[in-house]
């Protein structure tokens, strides 16, 4: 449906570089990437307020340059909404029909049907600065599904809202996807978004395109190390592959070997993805697991967020493990206790040597990978 | 302790602000000695003029005077129109753009800031006088600038220039660009979302930059003498009683002058209280 050919915008000291993408009808396609990646100007592009330097932009095979964003039915929701504060929200979403010369009688039918779907109707003659975020995000959204878009673009919609609205909106994305079908492109570096509604994904890294797949895909084999980490792969270790048989491979992490299903020729340098929810701490007495990798370890430092803590461990290389702040208190985890860690060998993502990055090493107090 | 009203009010005043806060009073106070200079001058033409009404009657109701004071707000409303045509397309692409240029432009739009006034009227005349770059070939066309409607106009306008173009501007920068994005996704032209959503968007400062530039513009004089001292203006029909009349005649038209303004800029900033805003909760 759309699709990206090697596109290239310079805005200021950021260059969007020969990104090529491929939008299907009917994706629920997430960008996701850092803050500064270029996500947004990749949307921006997409609806036409961008024209690339160079490149082409295909939509249903047809180069795109040249049409204005008013001629292409696209609609765009940003992270701040953007309503148009001089007019209430019934006119917001008149606004986009309005401007398509939609006979008045149609345009009212269709700003009441859109107001009780998204359930706005109380609020169609407020001004939106006096909206909270939930409202707004629903009026923005009803303003863009408004001009019967092929398209819907999503700057980052969901950052501002609390977590229980968050995940009624969440539904609400997921229903407006299945039921009406609609293409949708929604732009995020929250991993929670792209889990919960993605079919497919790209990711943009420094203005380039890191990675394009489905989303399970690319959340369960990152092609490298920055998007392993950007995916929540917190533990990332060096090694060198000892021994290969079967597709099960003995890689030297340093002073422990570690057990992985990859092929590589021994003697290559590869990196190891680990969640740190993939790691099972117990006491250094307990019950062993059925893991191939079981390493003795000490807990360096302890970090707890909510139900969950983070435990910072030393196995002659520095490790995270996630626990429920449960375990910690029954088995009193705290700096100093030794511990055992266990991890299964299909837990190891391997990231081949040619994408090794050396950039951005982690720099948490008493941990680097070494 | 006597709980009279006197003392109740005063438990009122300290309770509704917690504790005196010095930093303010002491703000306040100097802050003061800037608002008494006006004052000052006000109350001292306004008692002088007080003293013998029926003089100030015939003062003001002298058609000359009147004429004087139409005429004034009437240029300066005339310049302000050429701003708003001239000038809020300029402001907005001063706002949207990052060009080298806008510095030059933005540099050039301020020189009147800059420059004493009669520097300005003098560079005016230049250009508009009968021999002038531009007043010469329009004179072929029947249209004069010395000592005529216009040459006050074109005077004030560039004077009141820089007053309304960096309010304006600053109003357009102020309205989010995503806003026309959106605009046009929806199916706006670009033409369309400035009229649409950003010229309503920043009504304040437009009325506010107008107000400003015609408030510079009434309020002109070496400027405007140098080019046009005849019809008065009513700053050259003040200085002109002044020399002729002395002071008493004077300051009477000075102060059915500063009446007259009083009362359109009371009327105007009560406007602007309640314009462009869209947010009733403030």
């Amino acid at each position: 449906m759309i699709e990206f050919d090697r596109v290239s915008i310079a805005l200021g000291d950021f260059l969007l570089d020969e990104v090529s993408l491929s939008i299907q009808k009917g994706d629920y396609y997430f960008i996701m990437g850092p803050s500064g990646a270029g996500k947004t100007i990749i949307l921006e592009a997409i609806s036409g307020l961008l024209v690339p330097d160079s490149g082409r932009i295909l939509q249903e095979g047809k180069d795109v340059r040249g049409i204005p964003p008013e001629k292409r039915r696209i609609g765009l929701v940003y992270q701040d909404y953007s309503l148009f504060p001089h007019m209430t929200v019934e006119k917001n979403i008149a606004f986009g029909m309005k401007m398509r010369h939609l006979p008045a009688l149609e345009v009212g039918q269709q700003v009441n049907k859109l107001m009780k779907q998204f359930e706005i109707t109380h609020l169609a003659c407020r001004a939106p600065l006096t909206l909270s975020g939930g409202e707004q995000q629903r009026v923005a959204i009803a303003r863009a599904l408004a001009i019967d878009p092929e398209l819907l673009l999503l700057d980052e919609p969901l950052s501002a809202l609390d977590p229980i609205t968050r995940d009624r909106f969440i539904e609400e994305l997921r229903s407006i996807h299945r039921d009406q079908g609609l293409t949708i492109v929604h732009v995020t570096h929250d991993r929670r978004d792209a889990t919960s509604l993605g079919t497919r994904m790209a990711m943009i890294i420094d203005g380039r395109l890191a990675q394009e797949d489905r989303v399970d895909t690319i959340f369960a084999s990152p092609c490298s190390e920055r998007v392993a980490r950007f995916l929540g792969f917190e533990n990332i270790l060096k090694g060198t592959v000892m021994s290969c048989e079967d597709g099960l491979c003995t890689v030297d992490i340093g002073k422990n070997r570690v057990a992985v299903m990859a092929r590589a020729k021994p003697g290559s340098h590869i990196a190891l993805c680990i969640r740190a929810d993939d790691i099972t701490v117990l006491k250094h007495d307990g019950n062993k697991t059925s893991a191939r990798n079981i390493f003795d370890g000490t807990i360096i430092q302890k970090t707890i967020s909510g139900s969950l803590a983070l435990l910072f461990i030393d196995i002659g290389v520095n490790i995270t493990a996630v626990v429920t702040t449960k375990s910690v208190a029954e088995l009193a985890f705290d700096a100093g206790t030794p511990v055992c860690v266990s991890f299964k060998a299909t837990a190891v993502h391997v990231l081949p040597p040619q994408v090794f990055e050396t950039r951005n090493p982690d720099t948490r107090p008493g941990f680097s990978i070494t | 302790m006597n709980d009279t009203p006197r003392t109740r009010r005063w438990i009122e005043i300290r309770g509704s602000v917690g504790q005196l806060d010095w930093c303010l009073i002491g703000f306040s106070l100097i802050g003061g000695m800037l608002v008494l200079l006006p004052l000052l001058a006000l109350l001292n033409i306004t008692i002088g003029q007080l003293a013998d009404i029926p003089f100030l009657i015939s003062i003001a109701t002298q058609k000359q005077v009147i004429d004087s004071i139409l005429l004034t707000f009437g240029a300066g409303l005339v310049a302000v129109a050429i701003l708003i045509i001239f000038g809020t397309p300029l402001s907005y692409v001063l706002a949207r753009t990052q060009s080298r240029f806008n510095q030059v432009v933005e540099s050039l739009i301020d020189l009147p800031l800059v420059l004493p006034h009669t520097v300005a009227g003098l560079m005016v005349y230049i250009l508009f006088m009968q021999r002038g770059l531009i007043g010469a070939p329009l004179k072929e066309m029947g249209i004069v600038f010395e000592d005529a409607f216009l040459g006050i106009v074109v005077a004030m306008l560039f004077v009141a220039m820089p007053f309304y173009v960096n309010t304006v501007r600053e109003g357009f920068q102020k309205v989010p660009v995503h806003l026309e994005n959106v605009a046009r996704t929806l199916g706006a032209t670009r033409f369309q979302a400035f009229c649409l959503i950003v010229l309503p968007s920043s009504i304040r400062h437009i009325f506010n930059g107008c107000i400003l530039a015609w408030g510079r513009a009434i309020s002109e004089f070496a400027a405007v003498i140098m080019i046009a001292y005849y019809p008065m203006i009513i700053s050259t029909l003040i200085y002109y009683r002044f020399t002729t009349g002395g002071i008493k005649e004077s300051s009477a038209v000075a102060f059915v002058m500063i009446v007259a303004c009083f009362a359109v800029f009371l009327i105007l900033r009560s406007v602007t209280r309640y314009l462009g805003r869209y947010d009733d909760r403030v």
